[in-house]
């Protein structure tokens, strides 16, 4: 009984902290999702791109530039970086997981260059959290309140975009690239361009973390992609997958459930080691679903990813 | 109006299993013209057919459409004058996206998307509509995913998005190949009505010379990548299908089955 109140205890104290953490993180999440689902190109980007959104910002921080435009700077910085991948993909015809693994592991260099040591304190430097109103600054409910804002935005233009003329096109590419060619639409303009989004997104979470924890850390996206991809697959289990809205939801929604799990997960005393196995063997169960229910019940349509 | 001048694809050059694709091909199609394209396999039909997309890239020669040289263009900017139906139902659609959207991204196949709303009720009602033409209760799905939908209505599908916006010209790759008898044939007749309908120039590669014979104003027979023979006019409606098969050089089982 002690050991379930303590659990408890424990775990509901530490819920704003990692609500604030999780809604940071939902960026990620988002920008895993957008290349993944909206156009069929599983890609690891973000496991570089939210060190180098991190990395960008802290500098910039560090070099006394206001917190907006260094959160713009590494918005531009992953942007570029998920639009090497896709151009990596396309012009060399390489495997869109393959060209994501290059792009990140030269990120990591990249990354080491742009701050030149592994890791770089802001703390004390003005942040976008300051900046909530009748709040005060550095608590859980300033980040929560400005970090929910912010993606609450994003996800209203997201979904704006992607019912648009434009945006439509661009989920044609990934359900059938060929098919969306022959409709004239230009293949490569939207795989650039919507992988460069996601690693806009990834940078954007990078350098908002960045601000939240006050330092900066080349190691900082270790695990972020499988732990995105486990928030991504919680929230599709909650809200589903079938329409743009839903879709759009699931990282957020994801990112807060996951996040929670975790933090309940170390308040019952799991060993932090023990944790990326777990997530791994998680995200695995739900890729395994499918074709687990297939030997039982008709076989469902499989999913294709570009290759 | 379409022409193909002297157009010449070569697969694995300078290697032992070299192979003309398409040898030195011409090839006119006036406008309005429906052309039915025949040939066995290996003959060049499909080459032809992605030559004249852009999903092939030619050694040499001109593709011309409506007097406009598109040999230098990528698919997607030819899509802008042409449309086309696979053999695979598919190929032509998007699988995870509805038949609404499927239909928003024919009938934006030539003009820029803007950053306006897609699917505004203006444009469901005239999908509603175009769809009601085919019979096939696909106007009461419009939010259906592709996926569930039959290989023929997917098929249907794909036909009424190709001639929504009149393209200039419309391919059509064996698109009744791989569909039953029954719904091959309303297929291809709701593919001569629409072609009639719109005077489309039309372009159709088929294996069926029961179809070859009974539609379009012209046949022409492909053989090692160039053009054998050319039927048109009176000639064209007198023609019968033994008449075909017997120029074939090399028969194979399916025409003689046709026979």
């Amino acid at each position: 009984m002690d050991f379930l109140q303590d659990t408890l205890a424990s775990f509901v104290s530490l819920v704003p902290v990692t609500l604030a953490q999780s809604l940071i993180l939902a960026f990620v999440v988002l920008g895993i999702m957008i290349p993944f689902r909206m156009l069929s190109f599983p890609d690891l980007t973000s496991e570089g791109a939210f060190p180098l959104g991190g990395c960008v910002c802290g500098v910039l921080m560090a070099a006394g530039m206001p917190p907006v435009p260094a959160i713009l700077a590494a918005l531009l910085a992953g942007f570029l970086a998920g639009c090497c991948t896709a151009f990596i993909h396309l012009r060399f015809r390489i495997h869109t997981l393959l060209a994501g693994i290059l792009m990140m592991t030269m990120l990591y260099s990249v990354n080491l260059r742009i701050m030149g040591r592994s890791n770089l304190s802001v703390f004390g430097s003005p942040t976008v959290f300051d900046r909530v109103p009748f709040l005060q600054p550095g608590f859980p409910a300033s980040k929560i309140v400005m970090a929910g804002a912010i993606g609450l935005l994003a996800f209203l233009l997201l979904l704006h975009f992607f019912r648009t003329e434009k945006g439509t096109a661009v989920r044609a590419v990934g359900a059938n690239p060929e098919m969306a060619e022959a409709q004239g639409i230009n293949v490569w303009l939207a795989t650039i361009g919507g992988v460069g989004l996601a690693g806009a997104f990834s940078a954007a979470s990078g350098a908002l973390m960045v601000q939240s924890q006050g330092f900066a850390d080349v190691n900082m996206g270790l695990g972020i992609l499988i732990n995105g991809l486990a928030a991504l697959m919680i929230g599709e289990a909650i809200v589903g997958k079938q329409s743009v809205l839903r879709q759009l939801a699931a990282p957020f929604v994801g990112a807060v459930v996951y996040y929670q799990l975790v933090s309940f997960c170390l308040a019952a005393g799991m060993p932090p080691p023990d944790l990326k196995l777990a997530t791994g063997l998680f995200v695995l169960a739900m890729l395994a679903l499918p074709s687990l229910k297939r030997s039982r019940g008709p076989a469902p349509a499989r999913e294709t990813f570009r290759e | 109006m379409l022409e193909i001048r002297s157009a010449r694809k070569v697969f694995y050059k300078g290697q032992a299993d070299e192979k003309i694709a398409l040898d030195d091909l011409d090839l006119r199609l006036e406008t309005g013209e429906f052309g039915v394209v025949i040939g066995s396999n290996g003959a060049g039909k499909s080459s032809m057919l992605n030559a004249i997309s852009g999903a092939l890239v030619l050694d040499a020669g001109r593709i011309v459409i409506n007097g406009d040289d598109v040999t230098a263009m990528p698919v997607h900017k030819r899509a802008m004058r042409l449309a086309r139906v696979f053999q695979d139902p598919m190929k032509g659609t998007a699988a995870s996206m509805t038949v609404a959207e499927n239909m928003l991204l024919a009938e934006l196949r030539a003009s820029r998307r803007t950053l306006r709303r897609g699917l505004n009720p203006a444009r469901l009602a005239a999908y509603r509509e175009r769809l009601s033409l085919l019979g096939l209760g696909l106007e009461n799905r419009l939010d259906t995913r592709v996926e569930l939908l039959s290989g023929g209505q997917r098929q249907s599908l794909s036909l009424i998005m190709a001639v929504g916006g009149s393209p200039d010209l419309l391919l059509l790759d064996e698109h009744t190949a791989a569909l039953d008898p029954r719904t091959a044939d309303i297929v291809m007749q709701a593919t001569v009505r629409a072609v009639e309908a719109l005077k489309l120039t039309t372009l159709m590669v088929t294996h069926n010379m029961q179809h070859a014979v009974d539609f379009g104003h012209r046949v022409v027979m492909l053989d090692a990548g160039r053009v054998r023979l050319q039927i048109a006019g009176d000639e064209k409606k007198a023609v019968t299908v033994p008449d075909l098969i017997g120029h074939f050089s090399v028969k194979t089982d399916r025409m003689f089955l046709a026979s």
